[in-house]
């Protein structure tokens, strides 16, 4: 049975068709990429799916509940998400962060336990923030703030995980190492992971699967094998691309210019 | 360790304020009158100060309280809680009371509709459909408080001139006449415990109403009670002793500095210092220019514009 699906969904923001028709089954181990041109809806089509925004017209379901039926906190157990853009309003530290994500299993009285600061400093040092935990959150640098939000989400524990542009503002070595972690993620058996990218070659090297949005509610979606081709991603983007075979899989190379 | 010197300090502050005012009391003479309330300073120590230093302490940690949840409310460390209108509305109705020369018993019931009546105003002017909105709310509220204001000024112009110092002393914000009712400690005690209850949600919401849905909080009831719970609890603070500026807003901003952003730590720091500091700026009212006394008011704002400058500085620099 698949973690996240959706049936008939039509999303719109402001008059723009962002999707028609969708129907999207995310399978565990599945760990799909979501890709398209700037502006097309991919942040409105997470929201969506992540029970944020009404579709205009169908249903998301979790497992075989309709999004809309479950209580957040039970929703937060089982689907979590990387927001594009974290802003820390309030000074914090860093530790005290990353345990927020223990927020949905913990009771109403309830704080968190040894296990949940283990926890937490276990996904601090998975992204590289070990000796960071005492750090005040104002004072990160973007990279810093991004691997801790998602440090936050691996706290969190969610089945599920959608990411918006999980590699903003990273360096290459943490780009992959994120990817890595969240194919690692995903790659459990009960476990799945959809995340928009803009780098199609992170895409290709770590994704099982792709959604393509092209605008005007037409989408398509399917094994990455499959759906990334030099005559879909020119369609996609509006630019041609070159195929090139790397050791690590098909690369594709933006043409022109 | 904190709350201990806290608590403390708190109840120093208490006894210091029996011991100090127009009247100077000895150390003995003081012992005596607490001991002995029927001594010759036992009246003035138990009948005058005790009740007012209380009521001074009461009132401090309420809007110390009311202060915290505003500035997650808001989701701004600069948010007060006058902010959305609830002290308008409340000083607008004792203000007419003062002007139809009602009792001054009656004020604090007036001032407490005035401040209902701006609350449900508020709300169900900014509720509406769909998501929670802290823009449409803020910006009801503000100009709710300006109209208000208006209507103030308009009192203040067209009211009777013997009525014009009461006035002056409630918008200020002043602890004189000030019997500390039950009811408030009682709702202190209430709203605390139901703050703490909250304490680990408001943590998430801190930081942000859509990462707080995505960390399982369902912000639109728990904004709107947050929303509730502050109004209450400025409006019982305004009913009791009128406008006092700054406290609500330096003491969650300097105890943030303090103990931090987690409101486990934060909502008991905060009341404990909010009625320390209002103690101490109500005695400093009392006794600086003995024997008249100011608005209490004026204290907090002369202590506080120069401490938040203070604050605001510092945290640029750590910057």
């Amino acid at each position: 049975m698949s973690l996240l699906r959706s049936e008939n969904l039509h999303v719109r923001i402001g008059g723009i068709r962002v999707v028609e028709n969708l129907d999207l089954a995310v399978g565990p181990g599945e760990f799909w990429g979501l890709l398209g041109p700037n502006g097309i809806g991919k942040t409105t089509l997470l929201k969506c799916l992540a029970g944020l925004d009404e579709p205009a017209a169908g249903q998301v379901l979790l497992g075989d509940q309709p999004i809309d039926t479950l209580p957040r906190k039970l929703l937060a157990r089982h689907l979590g998400m990387l927001q594009q853009h974290t802003v820390y309003v309030f000074d914090s530290s860093v530790i005290q962060t990353a345990l927020t994500g223990r927020h949905p299993h913990l009771g109403y009285w309830e704080r968190e336990g040894p296990h949940d600061v283990e926890k937490a400093q276990g996904a601090l040092a998975a992204v590289d923030l070990e000796g960071f935990a005492g750090r005040s959150v104002t004072g990160l640098s973007g990279g810093e703030a991004r691997r801790l939000a998602f440090a936050t989400l691996l706290v969190q524990e969610p089945d599920l995980m959608l990411l918006d542009e999980p590699t903003n503002h990273l360096d290459l070595r943490h780009q992959l190492r994120i990817m890595r972690m969240i194919r690692a993620h995903a790659g459990d058996a009960n476990r799945s992971a959809l995340c928009a990218l803009h780098d199609v070659n992170l895409a290709a090297r770590y994704c099982s699967h792709v959604l393509m949005l092209f605008g005007d509610g037409q989408w398509c979606a399917g094994p990455c094998g499959d759906m990334l081709n030099e005559n879909s991603l020119e369609r996609l983007y509006d630019c041609p691309v070159e195929r090139l075979e790397s050791a690590t899989g098909p690369r594709f190379h933006p043409l022109g210019g | 360790m904190l709350f201990g010197m806290l608590a403390l300090l708190s109840a120093a502050s208490v006894v210091l304020a029996a011991a100090v005012g127009s009247v100077n009391l000895g150390w003995e003479t003081w012992w005596q009158a607490l001991t002995d309330p029927g001594s010759e300073y036992g009246e003035l120590v138990w009948r005058l100060r005790l009740p007012r230093a209380a009521a001074a302490w009461t009132v401090g940690a309420l809007l110390s309280l009311s202060g915290c949840l505003m500035q997650v409310l808001l989701r701004n460390p600069l948010a007060d809680p006058y902010i959305l209108g609830v002290s308008g509305g409340a000083s607008f109705a004792a203000l007419l009371g003062m002007t139809t020369g009602l009792s001054a018993t009656a004020l604090p019931g007036l001032a407490w509709a005035g401040a209902l009546a701006s609350i449900v105003l508020v709300f169900s002017l900014s509720r509406g459909e769909g998501p929670w909105s802290g823009t449409r709310l803020l910006l009801t509220g503000v100009v709710t408080a300006s109209g208000w204001a208006a209507l103030i000024s308009l009192l203040l112009t067209l009211g009777p001139d013997g009525s014009l110092r009461g006035m002056l002393f409630w918008l200020v914000g002043d602890l004189s006449y000030t019997r500390l009712p039950g009811w408030a400690v009682a709702l202190l005690v209430l709203v605390f415990a139901v703050c703490m209850g909250m304490a680990r949600s408001l943590n998430v919401l801190a930081m942000g109403e859509t990462t707080a849905r995505l960390l399982g909080e369902p912000t639109r009831k728990v904004l709107w009670g947050v929303y509730l719970l502050a109004s209450v609890l400025t409006a019982a603070a305004v009913s009791i002793a009128g406008n006092i500026g700054f406290v609500g807003l330096i003491v969650p901003h300097l105890m943030r500095l303090v103990v931090g952003s987690d409101h486990r730590v934060l909502f008991p720091a905060a009341a404990l210092f909010g009625g320390l500091f209002l103690v101490l700026s109500d005695t400093l009212a009392r006794t600086v220019l003995a024997p008249r006394q100011l608005p209490v008011g004026v204290v907090t704002a002369l202590l506080g514009v120069p401490l938040f400058l203070l604050l605001l500085n510092r945290a640029r620099v750590r910057q």
